[in-house]
C-alpha cells in the first residue's frame, strides 16, 4: 500500500441503517423459489437479464433467476468448485462462468442457500445481451425437458435508423403475441391487459424509486456507492411485481435523504477524494473490492450494470402501445448499448456524476460487455479528460482475480487521478 | 471494386442479393498467416481469433471492396460490427440482421429484412435489383450447390484430400461464381477420376467451429484422417440443399436460409443434432472430429450436449480446443492419433 494509503486504512463505507432490511425481499423470493416449484398449480420460469420480467408477473408464473443463484454461490464461496465441476463436464474454460455455476449446481444439486435452483416448468430467455443466455438456456432446457421460448431481439447496432429499429419492434411484438400461444398451449395461462398493467405500475414504482435513489447519488458526497447498491438492486431483478421491493427501497430513499440534508456521505471520513464509475459486473465472490475502494477514499457513485435494471415504464397505455414500448426496452438498455450509443451515455454520466475516474470490467466471461472497450476508454479519456483503467478478471470464477496485480493497478489508477486534479 | 464483402460467422448472408445487385460477393475468411496485431489494438486477445483475422483483413483490404455487409451471427458479429464501422473505412457498411429463430415470424421477419437490404444496396449504388435478377441468382446459386453436392460425395468413395475439399468450397464463396462454376466443373472431371478411398485413411465426420484455413485440413490428413461429411458452414451447409422454386424470389431465399442445417449460432440444438445424426445414418464413418476455435462460445456451448448424444447412438467421439495456427499442434495431432488407434 502507498504512504497516500496507508494512513487512511481506517476510511470505510458506513452502511445504510435499512441495508440490512434486505433481507426482506431476499427472504420472500427464497422462500418462494423454494416452494413454488413443488406446487404442482405454480408454474416457475427460468429467465436471465435483458428479459422483461414483467411478462411473467403478468401471466402469474414465479421467475427463477439462475444468473442470480450463480451470484448467491459465488458470494457464499461456492462457483469455483462448480466451475470446475462443469469444466470437469467438458464446458471450456473461456465460457460464461455464471453459466458454468450453473451447470456445475444443477448436476451437483446443490442447496438454494448455496447457490442451486429448482427446475422449472418452462424457460423463457432472449438473445437481446449475449449468446451464452439462450445458448445455456437451450442446454438447460433440453436437460430438464421443459419447453423453451427464446426471443429473438436483433441487434440494435451503431447507427440503426428509426425505422429499421421501428422494424425490428414489429418483430419483437409478433413474438408476443406468438408467446402467448406458447403460454395458452403449455399452461393455459392468457395476459391481460389488467393484470400487465398492475404489474408495470409496481415495476414503475420500483424503477421511480430506484432513479430517485441514483439522483441522490450525485449529491457530494456521495451518500450511497456501489458496495451497497450491488445488493440492494436485487428487486429490480426479479421482483417487480410485488410490493415487498418497493418497501425497502422506500426505507433505503428515506436514508439517502436523511444522508444527503445532513451533508453526509457513505465514507466514514465524511468526504470523499475520487468519484468512480464502474462498468460492468462486479466480483461477487470478492464484493470487498468495492468496499476497499473506500481506503483510497474512492466511491463508486453510478454503474450502467444496476441502471440498466431500472427503466421507467409508462403507465395507461392500450396493451399494444405497451407491448411496443417494452420491445423497445429489450433492444435498448444502458448493459447493451451499441459502441455509439454507449459513448454518448457515459459520456453523459461522467458529467452528471461528476466522475474523476472510470473503471471498467474486462470480463472474461463476457466478450459482448468487453467489446468495444478500448474505444470506450479511449473516447472517455479523450472527451472527459479522465482516467480510465481497464481492469481484467471476471465476476464469478474467482481464479481470474489476483489480489497482487488488481491492487497495484488500482493505486497506479488512483495515482493517475490524483496527477489529473492537480494537472486541472 | 466489383466485390462486396461479408463478415458471417455462419451462412446467413444472402450472396445472391448481392449477385442480383450485379456484385461479387466474397466471404471473408481472415488470413491465419498474417500477424493479429492490427484488429488486436481494437479486440481484446480472448476474443475469437478467426473474427480477429477478418478485421485485420478488412482494415488491409477494405479499400479493394465496394462494400462490406455484415451477417448477424454469433455475438463476434453482432458486437464487433460497431467496432468495425468506427475503424474499417468503407464507402458502404451494413448490418444485416438475419434471425436466430426459423419459424413463421421469423420468416416474415427475414423477408422484411431482406427489402431493407435491398433498398439500401439501391440507393448507395444508385441501381435496380429487379426479381429477375434475384431469381437468375438464385438459378446460379443452386447450380453451384448441386454440382457442389455431388463432389462433395465423392470424399468417401476417392482419393480427395481434405484440402482440395476446401479449398473448392472456399473458393465458391469467395471468388466470382462464373469462376466458380468453372472450378466445379474441372473439379469433376479431376475427382472422378481419381483412384479409389486410401485404405489406410479413416473416415471422419467433422463438426463445430467453421475452419477458416487449410493447413488444419491438412493436419488431419497427416494424421491419417479424411474428413467425408461435416456440418461446416465453410462446408455441407453451404450446399446441404437447395432453394426452392417459387414465384416470389424472397420467399425463396427466406425459405432457404431459413431452413438449411442448423448452425450453433441458430436456434435449434435439437436440429443440429438432427442433422448430424441423419448424415452419419447416411455415410459410413469411423469416428467424429469435433472441435472449437478457442474463444468460439457458440461451438464449444453445443459441443458437450452433441458429442453426448452423438456417443450415446454408439458414434465414437473426439473434442478437441483448437488454436487459430497454421502450424501443426504436436499435442493435437497426439491426441488425434491416440484417438485413431482406438478406434
Ligand atoms: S456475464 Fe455476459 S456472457 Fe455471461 S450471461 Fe451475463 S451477459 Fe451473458
Ligand atoms: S469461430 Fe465462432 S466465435 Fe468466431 S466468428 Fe465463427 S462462430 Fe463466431
Amino acid at each position: 500500500m502507498t504512504q497516500n494509503t496507508a494512513n487512511k486504512t481506517q476510511i470505510r463505507i458506513n452502511t445504510l441503517p435499512h441495508a440490512k432490511d434486505l433481507k426482506d425481499p431476499m427472504m420472500y423470493y427464497f422462500l418462494r423459489s423454494i416452494i413454488y416449484p413443488k406446487l404442482p398449480w405454480k408454474k416457475t420460469a427460468w429467465t436471465g437479464a435483458g428479459f422483461p420480467i414483467e411478462l411473467l408477473w403478468a401471466y402469474d408464473v414465479f421467475p427463477l433467476h439462475p444468473e442470480n443463484m450463480a451470484t448467491v454461490a459465488a458470494a457464499r464461496k461456492q462457483s469455483q468448485r462448480l466451475i470446475e465441476h462443469a469444466e470437469g463436464m467438458g464446458y471450456s474454460r473461456d465460457l460464461c462462468s455464471y453459466c458454468k455455476t450453473n451447470f456445475g449446481a444443477v448436476d451437483t444439486r446443490i442447496k438454494t442457500s448455496l447457490g442451486g435452483i429448482a427446475k422449472p416448468d418452462f424457460i423463457a430467455i432472449t438473445n437481446t445481451i449475449c449468446d451464452t443466455h439462450w445458448k445455456w438456456f437451450q442446454i438447460q432446457a433440453r436437460h430438464f425437458k421443459v419447453p423453451a421460448y427464446v426471443f429473438d431481439c436483433p441487434s440494435y447496432v451503431s447507427g440503426t435508423s428509426d425505422e429499421t429499429l421501428e422494424g425490428y419492434i414489429d418483430y419483437l411484438v409478433e413474438q408476443f403475441f406468438d408467446f402467448s400461444v406458447f403460454m395458452e398451449k403449455h399452461f393455459g395461462k392468457k395476459l391481460t391487459e389488467k393484470k400487465m398493467r398492475r404489474v408495470l405500475e409496481k415495476s414503475d414504482r420500483l424503477c421511480e424509486l430506484w432513479q430517485e435513489i441514483y439522483e441522490l447519488r450525485k449529491a457530494i458526497p456521495a451518500p450511497y456507492s456501489s458496495a451497497e447498491t450491488s445488493a440492494s438492486f436485487f428487486p429490480l431483478v426479479i421482483l417487480c411485481g410485488v410490493d415487498v421491493g418497493i418497501k425497502f427501497f422506500e426505507k433505503i430513499l428515506a436514508d439517502l435523504k436523511a444522508r444527503v440534508a445532513r451533508g453526509e456521505g457513505t465514507l466514514t471520513s465524511g468526504r470523499e477524494k475520487y468519484r468512480l464509475l464502474f462498468e460492468g459486473i462486479p466480483f461477487w465472490y470478492k464484493m470487498k473490492f468495492m468496499y476497499e475502494l473506500a481506503a483510497y477514499e474512492a466511491v463508486v457513485v453510478y454503474e450502467p450494470y444496476t441502471y440498466s435494471f431500472g427503466p421507467r415504464k409508462p403507465l395507461n397505455l392500450s396493451l399494444d402501445e405497451t407491448l411496443r414500448h417494452v420491445a423497445r426496452m429489450m433492444l435498448d438498455v444502458p448493459y447493451s448499448y451499441n459502441l455509439e450509443k454507449r459513448i454518448e451515455y457515459f459520456k453523459r454520466c461522467v458529467a452528471d456524476y461528476k466522475i474523476d475516474g472510470v473503471i471498467l470490467h474486462e470480463n472474461m466471461s463476457c466478450r459482448p460487455s468487453s467489446s468495444g472497450m478500448m474505444d470506450l476508454k479511449e473516447a472517455i479519456q479523450r472527451d472527459c479528460g479522465i482516467p480510465v483503467l481497464i481492469l481484467q478478471c471476471d465476476m464469478n470464477d474467482p481464479r481470474a482475480y489476483a489480489e497482487g496485480p488488481i491492487k497495484t493497478r488500482i493505486e497506479g489508477f488512483i495515482e493517475l487521478m490524483e496527477a489529473n486534479r492537480k494537472s486541472n | 471494386m466489383h466485390t462486396i464483402a461479408y463478415f458471417d460467422s455462419s451462412h446467413d448472408m444472402p450472396e445472391e442479393v448481392i449477385t442480383a445487385a450485379g456484385f461479387s460477393p466474397m466471404k471473408i475468411m481472415g488470413d491465419v498467416h498474417a500477424s493479429n496485431d492490427p484488429a488486436d489494438q481494437y479486440l481484446q486477445k480472448f476474443f475469437c481469433p478467426a473474427a480477429r483475422s477478418f478485421l485485420t483483413q478488412a482494415l488491409a483490404q477494405s479499400h479493394q471492396w465496394a462494400g462490406i455487409i455484415v451477417a448477424h451471427g454469433c455475438d463476434a458479429t453482432n458486437r464487433h460490427y460497431d467496432v468495425w464501422k468506427l475503424h474499417v473505412k468503407t464507402p458502404f457498411l451494413y448490418w444485416f440482421n438475419s434471425p436466430i429463430r426459423n419459424d413463421a415470424v421469423a420468416k416474415r421477419f427475414y423477408i422484411e429484412e431482406l427489402k431493407r437490404l435491398i433498398a439500401a444496396l439501391q440507393r448507395h449504388y444508385g441501381i435496380s435489383i429487379s426479381n429477375d435478377s434475384l431469381k437468375n441468382s438464385i438459378a446460379q446459386s443452386n447450380d453451384i450447390k448441386r454440382r457442389l453436392r455431388k463432389l462433395a460425395t465423392l470424399r468417401s468413395e476417392k482419393d480427395i484430400s481434405n484440402r482440395e475439399y476446401f479449398t473448392l468450397v472456399s473458393a465458391c464463396m469467395t471468388k466470382p461464381k462464373e469462376e466458380c462454376i468453372s472450378l466445379l466443373q474441372q473439379a469433376k472431371s479431376d475427382w472422378e477420376s481419381r483412384p479409389e478411398f486410401p485404405s489406410h485413411k479413416k473416415r471422419f465426420y467433422l463438426t463445430g467451429s467453421d475452419i477458416t484455413y487449410a493447413e488444419w485440413m491438412d493436419l488431419l490428413d497427416e494424421c491419417g484422417i479424411r474428413v467425408v461429411r461435416d456440418d461446416l458452414s465453410i462446408g455441407e451447409r453451404y450446399f446441404a440443399n437447395g432453394f426452392p422454386e417459387l414465384e416470389d424470389p424472397l420467399e425463396a431465399i427466406a425459405e432457404y436460409y431459413l431452413t438449411i442445417p442448423r448452425p450453433a449460432t441458430k436456434i435449434s440444438l435439437d436440429g443440429r443434432i438432427d442433422f448430424i445424426v441423419q448424415s452419419l445414418k447416411q455415410t459410413h464413418i469411423d469416428g467424429v472430429l469435433s472441435q472449437n476455435l478457442k474463444f468460439c462460445e457458440p461451438y464449444a456451448y453445443d459441443a458437450v450436449t452433441v458429442n453426448n448424444e452423438l456417443r450415446s447412438h454408439g458414434y465414437k467421439v473426439l473434442h478437441l480446443e483448437r488454436e487459430f495456427s497454421p502450424a501443426f499442434d504436436q499435442q493435437v495431432m497426439n491426441r488425434i492419433a491416440a484417438f485413431t488407434e482406438m478406434l
